[in-house]
């Protein structure tokens, strides 16, 4: 055991897609013939429960990993900090196939300073997290995944901890063999029409449990504050603090399904919904992901606020409460700004505030 | 080419034409007898860049308020939901622009209008509307390039 072998996570689309599902069935099956890779397949990273094998098998992993969603990779990376999958961000070379270098031309260029209060406890080892739907064939991620491979040096430290470890049954049947993984997935790739069964696999321990579809938040710590608007707004209780007074997502399923309101209030656009349509809730990373802006707010849509509080009502009123509008936990970050010369532009959005709905 | 006001983006003359009234959504509005034909801006078209999809969430005929979503756009560089201009009513839709909706990029002044509308709201003016873009183009700016939500 001299090389270095590199961990390679597929994280399943949320559907039965059959494209979906053949990609990620390509892109596995040449893995498993690489070998410098130690492919596996997981459900979705955001719907698998703290305790789901796939997470287990996740946080098992000492050294560099690989991970290939249907998400963001902001969004992918966060999801998985918050179950404590943890490492510093590698650099993947790997850019949507749409992507392309003609911007509009902008005059202020202000980089943004890291205000966030960042993670704790960050192990020594790097993170990459592949975009699953920057392209509709294998070959790129394939490229990328070996040039990553070829990238780690012959430092053999973490495998060591690893065998000198206690590796789980499953996780040793999985080095070992790692073929049978995908046995049955390879035989449904051949366009025989066939649905692929929902678990993926031959019914052994290693085939991802089914999960359920899951909605909550999912912060991001490089860019939140600690500014507790959103356990101010949202009146559900999902927010909680932990003992340093840090905030975090206490109660995960108290989220009510669709509802992306706290996001829309977060001050420094921290909080993701990876499964909301809206790209910047979502955890796109703005322009550097190459994908699509939303100009919604440009053609009358309603603004975030304005949003948010219309988004908590319907989800009160549902739960059979009364209805708070602007009256609860609205942001007080104007109320901390020195007062401002009145110019033109806030007369015009003044103007815009008292268009009727 | 009719009389117009152009509006600077960057290095982009977005011409605003005389011969119609706009909307604060970035729309143009012209009147033909009793109703509008509403269409985008160039300063809309610039933004959108190449639009490859548009589809409508209502039918034709249905009474509006303003900013009530009414559909959804997809060019090269935006995903956007549509919105009502003004309280009124969509009577119909440019049919020829959802198999192709090429004609919003090439004439969006003319052959690429997007519904007919009914409304007695009052309108903008060319002049006001480009006060508006002066007004709002640091906003947009900051839009485009930090997505905020």
């Amino acid at each position: 055991m001299a090389a270095k072998k590199v961990t390679v996570v597929i994280s399943q689309g949320q559907g039965k897609n059959p494209v979906q599902r053949q990609l990620e069935e390509e892109i596995a099956a040449a893995l498993i013939m690489q070998p410098d890779v130690d492919v596996s397949l997981v459900p979705h990273l955001y719907d698998m429960s703290g305790d789901h094998t796939g997470l287990l098998f996740l946080r098992s992993v000492p050294g560099n990993l690989v991970v290939l969603s249907w998400l963001y990779p902001r969004a992918a990376r966060w999801t998985l900090a918050r179950q404590g999958v943890c490492g510093h961000e590698g650099v993947t070379l790997l850019k949507s196939e749409d992507e392309d270098d003609e911007e509009l031309e902008t005059e202020s260029d202000e980089t943004q300073e890291a205000r966030g209060i960042g993670s704790r406890d960050v192990p020594n080892r790097k993170l990459y997290f592949l975009d699953l739907r920057g392209h509709a064939t294998a070959e790129p991620y394939l490229d990328e995944i070996r040039r990553i491979a070829d990238e780690q040096s012959v430092q053999t430290i973490d495998l060591m901890q690893w065998i000198s470890g206690k590796p789980k049954a499953e996780q040793l049947e999985r080095y070992l063999h790692p073929e049978r993984l995908l046995s049955t997935g390879a035989a449904n790739g051949n366009g025989n029409g066939q649905e692929s069964s929902p678990t993926n696999g031959n019914g052994q321990s290693d085939v991802p449990e089914p999960v359920k579809r899951r909605w909550y938040p999912v912060i991001d710590y490089s860019r939140c504050t600690n500014c507790m608007e959103c356990i101010d707004f949202c009146l559900f209780g999902v927010y909680g603090v932990d003992s340093l007074d840090t905030i975090l997502v206490e109660q995960q399923d108290n989220c009510k399904k669709g509802c992306p309101a706290c996001s829309r209030v977060c001050p420094e656009n921290a909080i993701m919904f990876p499964g909301h349509k809206t790209p910047a809730i979502a955890g796109a990373d703005g322009e550097i992901a190459g994908l699509k802006i939303d100009l919604s707010k440009l053609f009358g849509a309603p603004d975030g606020l304005a949003a948010a509080v219309a988004e908590r009502d319907v989800e009160l009123v549902a739960d059979g409460r009364d209805a708070v509008g602007m009256t609860v936990g609205i942001p007080k970050r104007q109320s901390t700004k020195p007062p401002q010369q009145r110019d033109e532009l806030d007369d015009l959005m003044d103007s815009l505030d008292n268009v009727v709905l | 080419m009719t009389d117009s006001l152009t509006f600077m983006m960057g290095k982009y003359e977005a011409r605003i034409p005389l011969d119609r009234s706009y909307s604060e959504n970035h729309l143009w509005l012209q009147r033909c007898d009793d109703r509008f034909r509403v269409g985008f801006t160039a300063y809309s078209v610039r933004l959108l860049q190449d639009v490859y999809f548009l589809d409508w969430s209502i039918d034709a005929g249905t009474d509006v308020k303003q900013r009530k979503e009414i559909g959804e756009i997809e060019s090269s560089k935006a995903l956007s939901s549509l919105y009502a201009p003004y309280d009124g009513r969509v009577l119909d839709f440019n049919e020829s622009l959802l198999d192709d909706p090429s004609a919003i990029n090439t004439d969006n002044y003319g052959q690429g209008w997007l519904f007919h509308f009914q409304t007695e709201a009052p309108l903008l003016e060319p002049q006001q509307y480009i006060e508006l873009l002066e007004g709002g183009w640091e906003e947009t700016q900051r839009l485009l390039k930090g997505q905020m939500n």
